[in-house]
């Protein structure tokens, strides 16, 4: 039994992949500076946060899950351990992507401007939260949060490749709840400052809740897709059961995710106090009432009822096409969030929308495969490794 | 006054069906008794008893899937109807009042509502479903072996669809040391 879990996987990073990944990258620079040539300024900005969120909240999420996974001291997921951390391997490449963010703060929120904030009694009562030194301060801490807890989750992960002890896990353990505890207050604030303060006179306190919801679920059916992938290459130690287990838990936060949108919506919707109302007004207007409606008919619904039978979570082509609708929606519910509060009128996603998506999709991937390409694409001496090989679902 | 309480649970519970004669065959650890389950071929209606759950027991055994999530499902469609009735009855048939100004027929006041009955629906009709399934509630069970629900495993059979001597001959060359008649 040792020789078989000493015989390491290695995913060869294959030349497709690699190839495409970097003529996205490359398509995605060149949309940044062809961006520069451009007159609006605000859409240019709008387009370049979208999947700067979207592609954050993915490795965030899988972050978190892998976090979930040590604290709980889950047996199953063992095997899919590394999958998790490739999805991470974004995270570091993130920081650099944070520079135009930055610069772009400025046509995208009102509160970076002294000028603006000063006539609205509103803004200036929360000048205290939102101003630009503190943003910039509250970015630096998060990103070295959650860097300092990759970099601890990767390097002791590997330590316990090479012998195989039980103080790895135990530190991993230790480790992970200090980091769920930095993470839902980290993501919470991040939440606010990327995403509420759009529309800095608006706010809702279930909001970072909500944007949880959406990343934990994407992260997810990322996830599965990688499982997909990944389920032939590892000789027989990951299998259908640990999708069958991934289609459940997409399952239980695809409901979940309902559940909060409601939550945030009933409550505006009931108490109807003007300055909560203005979020979702201009979303329950033509056209980006359509958008809202296909949130919750394929964001929620559709995953929802085709997820229930036991089958679908056993299929490759069913359970892949149900995690790529929940991946695009992902992306629609946060040009959802976004848009709306930048330009109200007009429903618009061009060509820049496009190649910034690209741009940060060929890094996501180039991350994920370069990481498979330099660890073992399963954990070698984890003592739980028999029995994560072992897992089987009861009907 | 024992006694007639003891009949009267007898008369409420499903016990009146006269336990069927099985041939049983005793395990004392889990992997002997899987590889019998597994290599037990030729016994018709082969069944287990065991103290825990077995992982893979029901491909072995050939025992199909549940039919309770299906109750689960119709119950939850009713509680979801049944949710929708109740507030549409109450809030704009019966006595129809302005809430905050809103219309008579507010669906997203009425989703808590619904959901909950969903909820509720489905779990009490699962949790019926079972006991129903499951012959509960039971007063006196016939008991095969009273280590079964502690640390020993069974597989047993009915004795009207074999016989006996060859299922006894499959148990023996198997190596199972304890093979029993009883009711159950």
């Amino acid at each position: 039994m040792m020789s078989k879990n000493e015989e390491s996987i290695n995913i060869k990073q294959s030349p497709f992949i690699r190839k495409l990944s970097i003529v996205f990258m490359f398509l995605g620079v060149l949309t940044l500076l062809g961006s520069f040539l451009l007159e609006d300024s605000q859409k240019t900005a709008a387009s370049y946060l979208v999947p700067f969120v979207y592609f954050l909240f993915l490795s965030l999420g899988a972050l978190f899950f892998l976090s979930v996974q040590y604290v709980t001291g889950a047996v199953w997921s063992v095997n899919l351990r590394r999958m998790m951390e490739s999805m991470t391997a974004y995270l570091p490449l993130s920081v650099l992507l944070l520079v135009p963010l930055v610069y772009y703060g400025q046509y995208l929120y009102e509160w970076f401007h002294p000028s603006h904030v000063e006539n609205d009694p509103i803004l200036m009562g929360k000048t205290a939260y939102l101003n630009v030194p503190f943003f910039l301060i509250r970015l630096a801490v998060f990103f070295a949060g959650w860097l300092f807890f990759y970099k601890k989750f990767i390097k002791l992960s590997h330590s316990q490749d090479k012998d195989g002890q039980l103080q790895w896990m135990e530190k991993l353990t230790r480790y992970s709840v200090g980091f769920l505890l930095f993470f839902a207050l980290s993501f919470s604030f991040l939440s606010v400052d990327l995403l509420m303060s759009l529309d800095a006179h608006w706010f809702s306190t279930i909001f970072g809740v909500y944007t949880f919801a959406g990343a934990f679920q994407s992260a997810l059916a990322g996830m599965i897709l990688l499982t997909i992938y990944m389920i032939p290459r590892s000789k027989g130690r990951i299998t259908k059961d640990h999708l069958h287990d991934l289609g459940k838990f997409l399952m239980g936060i695809t409901l979940f995710w309902a559940y909060i949108a409601f939550s945030q919506y009933m409550l505006i919707w009931y108490a109807n106090l003007p300055e909560e109302t203005t979020f979702f007004i201009p979303r329950s207007k033509e056209p980006w009432m359509w958008v809202s409606i296909a949130l919750i008919v394929f964001k929620f619904a559709v995953p929802f009822i085709c997820l229930l039978p036991r089958w679908v979570k056993r299929n490759y082509v069913a359970v892949s096409v149900m995690s790529i609708l929940i991946l695009i929606m992902q992306y629609v519910d946060i040009y959802w969030l976004v848009y709306p509060s930048v330009s109200e009128e007009v429903l618009r996603w061009d060509l820049l929308d496009l190649g910034f998506f690209i741009g940060f999709l060929g890094l996501f991937l180039y991350s994920i495969f370069k990481f498979f390409s330099k660890y073992p694409a399963l954990p070698l001496k984890d003592p739980m490794e028999q029995k994560s090989t072992d897992h089987h679902v009861t009907y | 006054m024992r006694e007639r309480m003891k009949n009267i649970l007898h008369i409420l519970s499903r016990d009146s069906a006269p336990p069927k004669e099985v041939i049983v065959a005793f395990f004392e650890d889990e992997s002997s008794f899987l590889k019998a389950a597994r290599e037990a071929k030729g016994i018709k209606d082969l069944d287990a008893i065991t103290p825990y759950p077995v992982h893979g027991l029901e491909q072995i055994l050939n025992i199909k899937r549940s039919w309770i999530p299906w109750v689960t499902f119709i119950f939850g469609l009713i509680g979801l109807s049944a949710g929708l009735a109740l507030t549409y009855y109450t809030s704009v048939v019966s006595w129809p009042l302005i809430i905050g100004g809103k219309p008579f027929f507010s669906l997203p006041a009425f989703i808590p509502v619904m959901f909950e009955c969903t909820v509720l629906f489905s779990a009490l009709a699962s949790v019926a479903a079972l006991f129903y399934a499951c012959d509960l509630p039971r007063v006196n069970p016939p008991i095969l072996d009273k280590d079964l629900t502690s640390h020993k495993f069974a597989l047993y059979c009915p004795a009207e669809q074999n016989s006996e001597t060859e299922v006894r001959q499959i148990f023996e060359q198997l190596g199972v040391e304890k093979v029993l008649t009883g009711s159950f």
